[in-house]
C-alpha cells in the first residue's frame, strides 16, 4: 500500500473510532428525539479534535486542504453509524456552493467559521411544488428582488426539504432575479425567514419548510449564475451522498453476516442456507460496486479529469441502488426481529429511501448522468 | 518510476518501435462502417482460426527472443528474472501498439498452466516445456471438467493407474474431458486423474502433463448454442505418460489444481478490452438508439442509464484491483465481483440491444449492425456458467470473503468409490 493509502486507512479509524463512541446506536436514537436533531457537544468535538468540517476546505479559508477523497473516506464512516450530523448540509452542500460561486469575499466571510465548527449552514434549492428533478434550479420560483433602501437583495418564496434547514445560522439560497437564478446567502436572524421543521422519513436527516417574506439576503457571485454552479455543487454532493450510501449498506451487509452466522434454525446457521448465503453475496457485490464507484469518484475529481461529473452522477445512481438493496434484504435475513422498531434495520431502510429521493426521482438521477454523458 | 523500471520502460518501447505500429487512435464510430461483429466466442473457420494462431505463436517468439517474452521469470528455465511489477508495466506499453493477439497461448498455457509447471513440475518437465511454452512453440490447455464433474471438480473419475506397477515409471490415462478451450491447438494438456478411489474425493487426485499427439489422446470440438466451436472433448485411451511428467506427488493433485485455479481467478473478469467492449461504449450504444428512434424512449433511456453505470462500477472496480496489485497486494476472492458482473452486464447489455432492435435481431434483415449482436446475445447463457458458475461465485464470496458457514451435508470424508454419483444406482 502505498503511503497515501495508509493515511487514508489511518483517517478511517480514527472517525471510525470516534463515532463508535460518540454515535452509537442509543445515541443516534436520543438525536432522533432531541429538537436539535444533534448533540452539539459532538459537533464541537468532530471540529475540535479531528478537524472535520474543514477537512477539505482551501488552507486560505481556515480549512486543511484535503480532497474529495480525504472527505469520502470520512463521510462513509458517517453514513455507517448514521451519525445526526449537521455536518452534510454544512461542510458539503454550503461549503460547496460556497466556492462553486468563486466570490472570495463571500468564501473569506462565511468559510472560516464553517472550517471551525463555529456555523452550521445549509443549501436552499427544492421547492414544495417541484416535480421531477426538485434540485434543478431552471425550476426555482423564489424570487430576489433589490431591497428599497441599501444595496441589498430581498428574498420572497418558500423552500421545502431544506436538509438542517431549522438550526442552520446561515442559510445558502438559489433564487431567480430577473437575470435567472442566483445563489444568496440569508442569515438565520433575518427578519422575514421562518423554519418550520417537516417530519421526515429518516428521523436522522432534519428537513425543514423556510419561509421568506422580504428577507434580506446577499448575492453571492453573480447573477444569473445559479444553473452552472448548482451542476458542479450536485457533482460533488453527488459524490458524497453516495459516500454516506456506500457506507451505510456496508453495514447493512454486516449486520446480516453477522446474523447469518449466529441465528440458528433447522439446527444449522440460516448463513449455511444457500438461499441465505447468496442473498448475503448480492448484498456484497453491490456493496463493493458502490464503494469503488464512490472512491473513483473522488478520486477523478482529486485528479481534476473531465470524467468526474459522469463517474459523480454514475456512483450516486450505483450507490442508491446498492443502499436501498443493502437494507431491504438486511430486514429479509433478520426475519421477524429485523421489522421490530427497536431493532436497527429499519433505521436504515429509512436513511436508504431518504437518501436514494434526495437530489430527484431515480429518473431524475438516470438523466444526470445520462446529460454528463452528452446522450 | 526507478530507474531500472525506466530503463525497462525504455527498452520496451525501443522494442516494439522496431517491431510493430503503433495503435491507431480508436477509429470514430460510424454506423455502417467497418467490422460489425460482436462475437464473443470466435466465429473464424478453422483456417482462419490456425492463421491466427500461428501469427501469436510468431509474435510470442518475437516476444520471447526479444527478452520480453516471459518477463517475470525465473533465469534458470529462460525467464528473465524480473518482478510482476514489470508484466504489468510491458503489458500497459504493449497496449499501445497494434501487436496480435495471442490468448490462445496465453490465457490457459502461459497465464495458469505454466505457473502449476513451476511450483510443481520435476525438473525435466521444467527443462522441457518452460521456456517452449514461453516462445511460444508449445500450447497449453486445461483437462479438467469431466461430464460427471463440473462445479464438483473433486469428483472427477478419470483414472489413471501405474503402468506394469509402481516402479514400471509409467501411467496409464481413461477418461473424458470436456469443455477444454484451445485442445485442438494444444501440444500439451495438463490432466487430473483419480489415482485413489478408496481415498476421500480431494485426497486421491493426481495432476500429469499429457503430450496431446500421444496415442490414446482424441479431441473432438464441442458445437455450442452459438454454432461455432470454441471448446473441446477430449479423449483419453488408454494414453500413457511418464511419472517424471507427474506434477506434484501423487494423490497431491487438489493442490497442484488449486494453484492453477488461483492463476484463473486473477484473469477472469478483468477481460476489458475488444469488439465486445467497443460495441457497449455509451457512444455505440447511443448511436444504436439514434439509429432506432429510442433516444426519445423515456424506458429505453433508463435502462440504458441503469446498464451504464453498473458497466461504469464494474470497470473501477477492476481499475482499483489493477491498482492495489501494481502495489504488491494479491488477488483475494473477492474477484468473484467481478466475474459476477461481467456475465450480469453483458447478458443485460445483450438483451438491451434486442429491445432496441426488435424485429432485427430475430431475422436478418442485411442490414449493418443489427442482426450481428445475435452472437452476443446467444454467447451470453455460457458467461455465467465458465470459469466458475454464478452459484459457486456467491458461494465463495459468502464463505471466504463474508465467513458464512458451509453448506453441511457435503461429504469430504468418505471414500470417493461410496459417493453417490449423477444417474447412478441408489
Amino acid at each position: 500500500m502505498s503511503d497515501s493509502q495508509e493515511e487514508l486507512e489511518d483517517l478511517r479509524e480514527a472517525v471510525r473510532d470516534f463515532l463508535a463512541s460518540k454515535s452509537p446506536e442509543s445515541a443516534v436514537r436520543a438525536a432522533m428525539d432531541a429538537e436539535r436533531r444533534y448533540d452539539p457537544a459532538v459537533w464541537d468535538q468532530m471540529a475540535r479534535q479531528l478537524r472535520l468540517p474543514g477537512l477539505a476546505l482551501p488552507g486560505d479559508y481556515g480549512g486543511d486542504g484535503f480532497g474529495l477523497t480525504e472527505l469520502e473516506v470520512v463521510l462513509e464512516e458517517m453514513g455507517a453509524a448514521l451519525l445526526c450530523s449537521p455536518f452534510f448540509a454544512t461542510a458539503v452542500l454550503a461549503a460547496q456552493a460556497l466556492l462553486a460561486s468563486s466570490d472570495k469575499a463571500a468564501c473569506a466571510r462565511y468559510l472560516p467559521p464553517i472550517a471551525a465548527g463555529q456555523s452550521v449552514a445549509t443549501l436552499a434549492v427544492a421547492e414544495s411544488g417541484a416535480v421531477g428533478d426538485p434540485w434543478d434550479p431552471a425550476l426555482v420560483t423564489t424570487r430576489a428582488s433589490r431591497a428599497k433602501a441599501g444595496e441589498g437583495w430581498v428574498l420572497s418564496g418558500q423552500k421545502s426539504f431544506v436538509i438542517d434547514g431549522a438550526v442552520a445560522d446561515l442559510v445558502l439560497v438559489i433564487a431567480r432575479s430577473a437575470a435567472g437564478p442566483a445563489l444568496f446567502a440569508v442569515d438565520r436572524a433575518a427578519p422575514g425567514l421562518r423554519a418550520t421543521p417537516m417530519t421526515t422519513l429518516d428521523a436522522t436527516r432534519t428537513m425543514a419548510v423556510l419561509t421568506f417574506e422580504q428577507a434580506p439576503a446577499v448575492l453571492i457571485g453573480a447573477e444569473g449564475q445559479g444553473g452552472e454552479l448548482m451542476s458542479r455543487v450536485l457533482d460533488v454532493a453527488c459524490v458524497a451522498l453516495a459516500a454516506e450510501q456506500a457506507g451505510g449498506a456496508r453495514r447493512c451487509l454486516q449486520m446480516s453476516t453477522a446474523y447469518a452466522r449466529t441465528r440458528f434454525q433447522f439446527g444449522r446457521p440460516i448463513g449455511s442456507f444457500q438461499a441465505v448465503k447468496h442473498k448475503c453475496a448480492d448484498i456484497l457485490v453491490r456493496v463493493e460496486l458502490a464503494e469503488a464507484s464512490a472512491r473513483e469518484a473522488a478520486r477523478l475529481a482529486d485528479e481534476g479529469t473531465p470524467e468526474f461529473p459522469v463517474a459523480a452522477a454514475a456512483a450516486h445512481v450505483c450507490c442508491s441502488q446498492a443502499y436501498m438493496f443493502a437494507a431491504t434484504e438486511n430486514i429479509q435475513v433478520h426475519g421477524g426481529i429485523g421489522f421490530t422498531w427497536e431493532h436497527p434495520a429499519h433505521l436504515y431502510f429509512r436513511r436508504a429511501k431518504s437518501s436514494e429521493l434526495l437530489f430527484g426521482s431515480p429518473a431524475a438521477c438516470h438523466e444526470r448522468f445520462l446529460g454528463r454523458l452528452g446522450i | 518510476m526507478p530507474d531500472d523500471t525506466r530503463d525497462f520502460a525504455r527498452q520496451a518501447r525501443e522494442f516494439l518501435d522496431a517491431q510493430a505500429r503503433p495503435a491507431a487512435e480508436p477509429a470514430q464510430f460510424r454506423w455502417g462502417q467497418g467490422d460489425d461483429s460482436v462475437a464473443y466466442f470466435s466465429a473464424d473457420p478453422p483456417e482462419v482460426a490456425e492463421r491466427k494462431v500461428r501469427a501469436a505463436r510468431d509474435w510470442q517468439r518475437t516476444r520471447y527472443e526479444n527478452g520480453f517474452g516471459w518477463i517475470s521469470g525465473p533465469p534458470d528455465y529462460g525467464g528473465r528474472g524480473l518482478s510482476p511489477l514489470h508484466d504489468l508495466l510491458y503489458d500497459a506499453i504493449e497496449s499501445e501498439y497494434e501487436v496480435p493477439d495471442t490468448g490462445t497461448l496465453s490465457v490457459v498455457g502461459l497465464g495458469m498452466i505454466g505457473p502449476t509447471i513451476l511450483a510443481h513440475g520435476q525438473p525435466t518437465v521444467k527443462d522441457r516445456y518452460l521456456s517452449a511454452m514461453y516462445r511460444g512453440d508449445v500450447i497449453a490447455c486445461q483437462l479438467f471438467s469431466e461430464p460427471d464433474a463440473g462445479s464438483d471438480l473433486a469428483s472427477l473419475q478419470t483414472r489413471a493407474v501405474p503402468a506394469g506397477g509402481a516402479a514400471g515409471g509409467e501411467w496409464v490415462l481413461d477418461g473424458q474431458k470436456v469443455w477444454t478451450s484451445v485442445a485442438q491447438h494444444s501440444q500439451i494438456g495438463m490432466a487430473l486423474c483419480r489415482t485413489d478411489p478408496e481415498a476421500p474425493k480431494h485426497k486421491g487426485i493426481t495432476a500429469f502433463l499429457v503430450d496431446m499427439s500421444a496415442p490414446g489422446v482424441e479431441v473432438r470440438p464441442l458445437r455450442q448454442m452459438t454454432g461455432g466451436c470454441e471448446f473441446n472433448e477430449v479423449f483419453l485411451t488408454g494414453v500413457r505418460v511418464r511419472d517424471d511428467h507427474r506434477l506434484g506427488e501423487v494423490n497431491g493433485g487438489w493442490r497442484v489444481a488449486l494453484t492453477t485455479l488461483m492463476n484463473e481467478r486473477a484473469t477472469v473478469g478483468s477481460e476489458g478490452g475488444g469488439q465486445v467492449a467497443e460495441a457497449l461504449s455509451p457512444e455505440r450504444l447511443s448511436g444504436l438508439m439514434g439509429v432506432t428512434q429510442t433516444l426519445d424512449d423515456r424506458a429505453a433511456r433508463r435502462d440504458l442509464s441503469a446498464l451504464l453505470v453498473d458497466m461504469m462500477a464494474a470497470r473501477h472496480f477492476n481499475a482499483r484491483a489493477a491498482r492495489r496489485m501494481q502495489a504488491g497486494v494479491a488477488p483475494g476472492p473477492e474477484m468473484s465481483v467481478a466475474k459476477l458482473m461481467y456475465a450480469q452486464n453483458l447478458t443485460r447489455a445483450a438483451h438491451f440491444v434486442s429491445y432496441l432492435l426488435g424485429p432485427r435481431i430475430i431475422a436478418d434483415t442485411g442490414e449493418w449492425g443489427t442482426y450481428a449482436w445475435s452472437e452476443l446475445l446467444l454467447a451470453t447463457p455460457a458467461l455465467r456458467i465458465l470459469g466458475g458458475t454464478e452459484e459457486i461465485m456467491k458461494n465463495i464470496l459468502a464463505e471466504r470473503v463474508l465467513g458464512l458457514p458451509k453448506e453441511p451435508g457435503i461429504d469430504t470424508r468418505s471414500p470417493f468409490r461410496e459417493l453417490p454419483r449423477s444417474g447412478g444406482a441408489a
